[in-house]
């Protein structure tokens, strides 16, 4: 879809790899994804559940993640999405890249002045 | 249409479906959230309202969604046609200009592929039609390309046949039926009992023939043809059963046939073959070579047309070695052939159809050659307002979609158009195309047409709508910037806009070849000499009844009876009786003679020419001159020494500078002998581009025919003689049918119809395409002007001589027109050898129609050129300077 700007912006990409990563753990709905993201950043991490959405049919469009109607803990009818094949590569490559990126960043922030 | 809905509806349906379960996900994600909002001890007002505001806009969540989940194609694709209808809208003049365009181009195309889909794409109409083939005998060695069967040889043929499931015979001749009020003349197919079985016909109503029903002594059966049925019984849905007498003999009508093509003959009726009085005597049944009825088989399942062929020349050849007296000898390479069904219906209509083909193609090029120019002039004006939405965030890929989706919702509408336009063009060229084929019956828009208009619709609105998104524009400031329009990337729009001239100039100029050629053709078909004089002259067919008239001396009382009757009446000037004339169909019996003092052995290799009989009046009445010795003379009876008159094709032929008068010939090896006494002028008996073969003239008062035509030369207006002439004949035999009353003239102009319309039809292609083309360039150089005011304002201002400046614009728009030109010449070849077959003595490269052809054009083109130019030479350059 070129109907949207490609927005770029760091936040995106990083909730991306944060639902990848949750999804890697076990299939999940999105109320779940947000609560464990939450939950594993020991509550740093607040999701901003109205991007939650929009993020996780992005992934699904791109074949990452696939979803599946289900039962909820409380038996409710509920969307669950689970990592694809593709999905595990693509968190693979992300986590990488992440880690060099948060190195780099690391670097600069522990120079100190000449 | 119900298809259409589907297709919407499951895509309405798809999007609900989307819908819901947003709503159920976002909604179970809210329940969780309230939940756990409450298990931490909010009450659960607070909870929700929290959970909500957390949540943020619910709707602005699904747009987002919806956009991810493919709707948004959805919804973006009814938005630019919404949004190029109201382009459409806002820009009248560019509409109906490219409407009316496409309309042509895909209203030509549709019209003839439902032709060339009805004739010769789909399947034929008859069970398995794929496998029947036609049947014929050939001796090539002497000529003989097409010789039918005769009743001996169809059982060989069906009893030694190894590749076909069987043969049917088939031949149609004229019978009386008698009816109230008025004999009716009926053309009666007379076929053998498995005929309807082998070809896979059902019928309609009633049955077929059964197994032995044309065994000899059966009684008389018939079954009609669906248009007779339609025609003279009202579709009487009960007309199984009853009787009619004909030959004599009450025949039962025991069924009806589906309409099928009027193939090989319009036959009315048919009957087996006990039922014929000629086919069913015991001379046409016992001697082999009384070759008359055609032949039809079936391939069986799996063989090649190449083992039939294989197939019939051995039993061709077995049968030639059993009776050599019956088969020309070995020189002249005798063999029997089939040929598929499907090639001996459409055959004739392939290079007129061809052509035609390549003509609407060519003419679509041009209406997308037009239309993307139109588009083009149109986003020159645009440019701005593009430019401007690209700077407010429109993507570059979403632009051009919206172009494209204006080009299509276009050409859709164009195609619509196209449809009807096709539709209301379809029975006339329904009837052209009856001309050359049996299956022009068949043609008809139906779903397939349907779906090839569709595609080309879509397919002309894409090549239209990207030809123009070629030359992108980089440069977004100086779009933006006063008169943007005239800076940068616009040259490049120039550029193409004149390739897009060169393109329609190439176009116009093959199709004015195309109907320039047809036109020099159809002119020299006018030019030739008949050699007889068609004013004033009715036709009719006179068809004795076989079993009324079945000696010699009754049918002479009649005719001479009836030439007596006429002669007396006011307005006739004078009357004859033949067995058929020039350029009616058929022709007449073609047959071999000897000449006295010559004789020639094998019977194959006797000279051979077309035999006639024609009544003492008969080169009077048509006005065929006599060249030497006389015409026929009252005084030539029955009881008076044989006489005939050769025309002098035959006179130079067979005795060059001698004298042929005097000479006798014999047609039955000397037992009766014929004088030459005289020589008459070549008529165009076979068609106007075809010389005639030897023919011989018989008296008819010495050799009266059972079938013949009756030509009356009158007065005044010869149709008028109609009545006297029924009234004539009724006078004699009340039970004598006469029918089908012509003129010669009308005659002659079904000869020169068909050459007629193609040069119609070419030449309202070849003139759209001047005029669209000739708008096209009047057009461009109308920008032009218009965009260089300020520019020719400044030249006049400085002192250019205002003809200097106009003969500047003139040569610019010229330039494209001359390379068209050029490169029409080159394509015009190509169409004009492509169409050598439609054309009678003109050379595909004639060069008058190529010099005026191109003349034509360039006089259009500098025409259409000057009229925007000449506005300079009354330009202000005070207000054109100002204008900039």
């Amino acid at each position: 879809m070129t109907v949207l700007p490609a927005r770029t912006d760091l936040l995106q990409g990083t909730l991306d790899v944060l639902i990848l990563k949750t999804l890697a753990l076990s299939p999940m709905h999105g109320w779940g994804i947000s609560q464990r993201i939450q939950q594993l950043s020991r509550e740093v991490l607040q999701v901003n559940q109205g991007s939650l959405y929009p993020a996780l049919y992005r992934l699904e469009a791109k074949g990452w993640i696939r979803s599946e109607w289900g039962n909820s803990e409380n038996n409710r009818r509920a969307r669950f999405y689970e990592l694809t094949r593709s999905g595990r590569r693509q968190l693979a490559e992300e986590t990488e890249s992440w880690e060099r990126f948060a190195a780099a960043v690391g670097h600069v922030l522990q120079a100190s002045a000449p | 249409m119900i298809r259409r809905l589907a297709v919407l509806g499951r895509s309405l349906l798809r999007r609900n479906a989307v819908e819901r379960e947003m709503d159920e996900e976002m909604r179970f994600h809210l329940e969780m959230e309230i939940r756990k909002l409450e298990e931490r001890g909010l009450d659960p007002d607070t909870a929700r309202t929290k959970a909500l505001r957390d949540f943020g806009g619910v709707d602005k969540h699904k747009e987002e969604g919806r956009e991810i989940r493919g709707l948004a194609r959805f919804e973006a694709v009814s938005q630019d046609v919404r949004y190029a209808l109201r382009g459409l809208r806002r820009n009248p003049g560019y509409a109906a200009a490219a409407l009316a365009t496409l309309a042509l181009g895909i209203g030509a195309n549709v019209a003839v592929f439902s032709v060339v889909h009805g004739v010769f794409l789909q399947s034929l109409p008859y069970g398995g039609g794929e496998r029947l083939v036609h049947l014929r005998q050939v001796a090539p060695g002497i000529g003989i390309d097409n010789a039918p069967f005769s009743p001996k040889e169809v059982s060989d043929y069906a009893a030694q046949t190894r590749t076909l499931t069987g043969v049917a015979e088939y031949h149609s001749m004229w019978f009386i039926l008698l009816r109230d009020p008025e004999p009716e003349r009926v053309q009666t197919g007379v076929v053998s009992a498995n005929f309807f079985d082998l070809v896979g016909v059902k019928p309609l109503l009633g049955r077929t023939f059964l197994p032995g029903e044309d065994a000899p002594g059966s009684e008389p059966a018939l079954v009609l043809s669906y248009d007779y049925w339609q025609r003279s019984h009202g579709g009487d849905p009960k007309i199984v059963g009853r009787t009619f007498k004909m030959n004599d003999r009450m025949h039962v009508v025991i069924g009806v046939l589906p309409p099928m093509p009027a193939y090989p003959d319009e036959n009315d009726i048919y009957m087996p073959t006990s039922a014929c009085p000629f086919r069913g005597s015991a001379a046409m049944s016992n001697d082999r070579t009384m070759r008359m009825v055609s032949l039809f088989g079936r391939m069986k399942p799996g063989v090649t047309l190449d083992a039939v062929q294989t197939d019939l020349a051995t039993i061709a050849g077995r049968l030639a070695r059993q009776y050599p007296e019956a088969y020309p000898p070995k020189e002249a390479r005798f063999t029997a052939q089939a040929v598929p069904l499907r090639r001996e219906l459409t055959e004739h209509a392939r290079p007129t159809f061809l052509v035609l083909l390549a003509t609407v193609g060519l003419v679509l090029l041009l209406a997308c050659a037009n239309v993307a120019n139109l588009t083009l002039a149109r986003q020159l004006r645009r440019q701005r307002e593009m430019a401007l939405r690209t700077a407010l965030g429109a993507g570059r890929g979403r632009l051009a979609r919206q172009m494209l989706t204006e080009s299509v919702v276009l050409s859709l509408s164009g195609g619509l158009l196209g449809v009807l336009l096709a539709k209301g063009t379809l029975g006339l060229l329904v009837s052209f195309a009856a001309r050359f084929t049996p299956r022009a019956s068949e043609i008809r828009i139906d779903t397939p047409v349907l779906l090839f208009a569709l595609g080309i619709s879509i397919a002309t609105g894409i090549v239209f709508g990207l030809i123009p998104s070629f030359p992108q524009r980089r440069n977004l400031v100086g779009a933006l910037q006063e008169g943007g329009e005239r800076s940068g990337a616009g040259v490049g729009r120039h550029r193409l806009r004149s390739a897009l001239i060169v393109v329609q100039v190439a176009i116009s100029f093959m199709l004015l070849i195309g109907a320039g050629l047809m036109l020099r053709s159809l002119w020299k078909l006018q030019q030739i000499n008949l050699g007889f004089k068609t004013e004033r002259v009715l036709t009719t067919r006179l068809d004795l009844n076989f079993s009324k008239y079945r000696d010699l001396e009754s049918r002479r009382a009649f005719q001479i009876r009836l030439l007596e009757r006429l002669a007396g009446q006011p307005g006739v000037v004078s009357a004859a009786i033949a067995g058929t004339f020039p350029l009616n169909d058929g022709g007449p019996q073609s047959g071999q003679f000897e000449i006295e003092g010559s004789p020639v052995s094998n019977a194959d290799m006797r000279p051979q020419a077309d035999f006639q009989n024609v009544s003492t009046d008969y080169f009077q009445t048509i006005r065929i001159p006599v060249l030497r010795g006389r015409g026929l003379a009252p005084s030539d009876r029955a009881d008076t020494p044989y006489v005939c008159v050769i025309n002098q094709t035959m006179a130079l032929h067979l005795w060059s500078s001698q004298d042929p008068i005097g000479r006798r010939i014999t047609v039955d090896r000397g037992e009766h002998w014929i004088q030459i006494v005289g020589v008459v002028g070549d008529v165009r008996q076979y068609g106007l581009d075809r010389r005639p073969p030897d023919q011989i003239y018989l008296a008819q008062a010495q050799f009266p025919p059972l079938s013949s035509t009756l030509l009356v030369r009158s007065a005044a207006d010869p149709l008028s003689l109609s009545r006297v002439v029924r009234d004539a004949v009724h006078g004699i035999d009340s039970e004598q049918a006469v029918d089908r009353f012509r003129t010669l003239e009308q005659v002659h102009a079904n000869a020169l119809a068909s050459p007629r319309l193609t040069f119609i039809l070419l030449g309202i292609f070849a003139l759209l395409a001047l005029l669209v083309t000739s708008a096209g360039i009047a057009g461009v150089v109308a920008f032009t002007v218009g965009e260089r005011t300020s520019e020719f304002g400044i030249r006049l201002a400085l002192g250019a001589n205002p003809r200097e400046v106009v003969a500047l614009v003139l040569r610019q728009a010229m330039t494209p027109v001359v390379i068209g030109l050029a490169l029409g010449f080159a394509g015009a070849h190509l169409l004009a050898s492509a169409m050598s077959r439609l054309l009678f003595e003109v050379n595909a490269t004639d060069p008058p129609t190529f010099l005026a052809m191109s003349a034509v054009l360039a006089a259009v083109a500098a025409a259409a050129s000057f009229l925007p130019a000449r506005r300079i030479t009354g330009l202000d350059p005070m207000i054109a300077l100002r204008s900039a």
